[in-house]
């Protein structure tokens, strides 16, 4: 029964739709993941000698052990953002004669199988082998091992759980980020050490193995609070969010004053707000608009003349990212109702206008809120300023022209991190030109005449691009109204 | 009304629309069947220019579709969910449509009393995203949508699937009297025989792409149909 389960999941995976198309896709994500699996065990290998020659620690497993919390704490962070519910393929068994229970086990038990699960082992697997096992000998080092691995695995099944628990809602992400800006904070401030509170316990599994017995009760603890509620909500409605009306329903007032392309902005602003997916991009806006924070006091960006040219690129963030990241997907986002714009007269011309707005006015928006930086030094408002008007000026008819490259469908209603459903390798390769021609501008000006006369540049030419914007938004609706049979057709047959 | 010419549609080697000429005239109401695959949804698209046709052209009033634009606001359409904007709640659409067609509230409200009695009290006032509503519910929006506006032309794919059957019978009432009051063409593709039948002036049967019989007398139309349909 269970094979015959999987041999079905595995014909779901190959047959969707968007695995023949972005196979290319699915190679370089595959890669990419590859990537970074390697540099963790990488780091994994180097670990006892960064602790000892960077760190300067004598004792590179008390550190390790102290440190631990820390990356667990991480890691509920990752998971968190990462990992996917297996819901999803819920209802295509819910009606046949299977027992509930043996669905969950196989839903549960497939998302099992994730790269996020071999991380911990891939960290700390050499450092045991290397650093533990010359010391206390080959068990402590294996149980050790195996302690910090059931504690990852004991965290999958919780996060499956919190994650459908608090499903996509605000006080579960706040959680989260409470939990960990405590203890580090409380850790900078020297309250006290939580880390330093849990090191006993890894320390513990260096001698004895009962704490394998205990997170062992941990894991399957964890996996059966998982089950129960998985179990328990096994119905459709429940699992499936649906939401009401109480709440995403307000207009844009002031979009309707700009006509025809005002009417579509605001359907589109109604579209981000009530897809999980386009929300989640307007949360990331939010978050980036603290990323100056990383990067303006920190004193290994500060700069004796001018200021550090990094900050170009964190300003294109700040008061860009929901362009550069919605703006990749362009016209996916009305794949579901391509027919409707096609139908309505002048609808796609509208359509393409109505983004535009959108993405000026939510940039715009960005760089109001991010005034505040200027208490890092005027220089701040002056780069937030310059990359503003170059966004707006031409980085958004690169997006959208860079965007209309082969548009993908793609299903609104699924999650976000991770989820590559209407990136097409174009939407990869868009992030280049796009981080490359701010610079392309201020670089050759900043290093003839200063820094100042960069960012002077830059305005300059977005200014320029604002002058020539009903020209070039014009001539990109041209080529939407140019091709939208096979948008369209590719809309349509795919979902 | 809307003219057809020399109109072909082929995909590969394949030809899956092949109507050398069509003329629906004015205030007509125009039935297509044919069986699953016989192009009826596709001489749809090709109508309201969703999909390019391989040769030919389709007219409406001397324009033509895939040329000019003028003709949008003459003609409703309601093919498929692909054309709803199915996240906003059916008033939103509404009065997102009634923007669009540069319509005052006065005008929605009017239309949307024609409708009291065929949206049976659940579509309006339902606190639901389009997308939640039932498959029922979702082609009601849809078909008074298409309406919307004052066309001059009604494209209906398929509009009695889905519907209970007292909707069915409200829905061929609303057709039947916006053909009378104001001269609207209609279009309907439909497997419902009994209901094509009754309210359509003129059907034309597809069969691969072909219109093999085009039938504008009552009398004759249940029994030609009859002997095409049933295969024993």
């Amino acid at each position: 029964m269970v094979s015959n389960l999987i041999k079905l999941e595995i014909l779901k995976r190959i047959r969707s739709t968007s695995f023949a198309r972005s196979l290319a896709i699915g190679i370089f994500v595959f890669f990419i993941g590859i990537f970074l699996l390697g540099y963790l065990l990488l780091l994994g290998l180097v670990l006892n000698k960064l602790i000892r020659e960077v760190l300067g620690k004598d004792d590179a497993v008390v550190f390790i052990n102290s440190c631990l919390l820390y990356f667990f704490l991480l890691e509920l962070i990752y998971r968190y953002f990462i990992q996917q519910l297996p819901v999803i393929s819920l209802g295509s068994f819910l009606h046949l004669p299977l027992s509930k229970s043996k669905i969950i086990h196989f839903l549960l038990g497939s998302s099992f199988i994730s790269p996020l699960n071999i991380i911990s082992l891939l960290v700390f697997g050499p450092f045991a082998l290397m650093e533990i096992k010359p010391i206390y000998g080959g068990l402590p080092a294996g149980i050790w091992l195996a302690a910090v691995i059931l504690t990852s695995w004991s965290i999958h099944w919780f996060i499956l759980w919190f994650k459908q628990r608090f499903e996509d809602s605000l006080i579960g992400t706040l959680a989260v980020f409470t939990t960990l800006l405590i203890s580090l904070g409380a850790n900078y401030f020297g309250f006290y050490d939580l880390g330093a509170f849990f090191e006993p316990v890894f320390t513990f599994a260096l001698e004895s193995p009962v704490p394998i017995f205990l997170l062992l009760t941990l894991l399957i603890l964890s996996y059966f609070l998982c089950f129960a509620f998985y179990r328990q909500n096994a119905y459709l409605e429940e699992l499936s969010e649906k939401e009401h009306l109480q709440f995403a329903n307000k207009n844009l007032g002031f979009l309707s004053k700009f006509g025809l392309a005002g009417e579509m902005a605001n359907l589109e602003w109604k579209l981000i707000i009530r897809h999980k997916k386009s929300r989640t991009y307007l949360m990331l806006c939010l978050v980036f608009l603290l990323y100056g924070l990383i990067f303006y006091n920190n004193p290994a960006f500060q700069s004796t003349s001018g200021f550090n040219h990094q900050f170009i690129f964190v300003g294109t963030f700040i008061t860009g990212i929901f362009m550069l990241q919605y703006g990749q997907l362009f016209l996916s986002w009305n794949s579901p109702a391509f027919d409707f714009y096609v139908h309505q007269k002048n609808g796609l011309k509208a359509l393409v206008r109505g983004k535009y707005l959108l993405f000026t006015g939510i940039s715009f928006l960005c760089f109001i809120l991010s005034i505040p930086y200027v208490y890092f030094g005027w220089n701040v408002l002056l780069i937030h300023l310059a990359t503003f008007l170059f966004n707006i000026g031409i980085t958004i008819h690169l997006v959208i022209y860079l965007a209309l490259w082969k548009p993908k469908p793609m299903d609104l209603n699924k999650g976000s991190m991770f989820n590559y459903e209407g990136m097409g390798l174009s939407q990869f390769l868009m992030f280049i030109p796009l981080i490359a021609a701010p610079y392309a501008v201020f670089l050759p000006f900043a290093y003839l005449f200063g820094d100042y006369a960069g960012l002077l540049a830059m305005s300059i030419t977005g200014a320029f691009g604002l002058l020539v914007f009903r020209k070039v938004s014009t001539s990109m609706a041209e080529k939407v109204i140019q091709n939208k049979y096979e948008i369209s057709s590719a809309f349509r047959q795919e979902l | 009304m809307i003219k057809i010419n020399g109109l072909k549609k082929i995909y590969g080697e394949a030809t899956v629309l092949n109507i050398p000429e069509l003329i629906i005239p004015k205030s007509q109401c125009f039935g297509l069947v044919g069986n699953n695959g016989a192009g009826k949804t596709t001489l749809f698209r090709i109508m309201l220019d969703l999909v390019r046709a391989t040769e030919g052209v389709v007219m409406v009033d001397e324009e033509d579709v895939s040329k000019g634009e003028q003709w949008k606001t003459k003609v409703g359409a309601y093919l498929d969910e692909n054309m709803l904007l199915s996240y906003l709640s059916p008033e939103e659409y509404f009065n997102a449509l009634r923007k669009i067609y540069h319509l005052s509230d006065q005008d929605l409200n009017l239309h949307m009393e024609k409708f009291t009695d065929f949206f049976n009290g659940e579509i309006l006032g339902s606190k639901k995203y389009i997308r939640d509503l039932s498959k029922g519910n979702i082609k009601k929006v849809g078909i008074a949508a298409a309406m919307l506006g004052n066309p001059e032309a009604v494209l209906l794919d398929e509009p009695f699937e889905n519907l209970d059957p007292s909707s069915q019978i409200r829905l061929k009432k609303l057709i039947l009297k916006e053909k009378a009051d104001h001269q609207v063409t209609f279009l309907i593709s439909s497997h419902d025989l009994n209901h094509v039948i009754e309210i359509c002036d003129r059907i034309v049967l597809l069969e691969k792409g072909q219109m093999i019989k085009d039938l504008d007398e009552k009398n004759k139309m249940t029994e030609e149909l009859n002997s095409y349909f049933n295969v024993g």
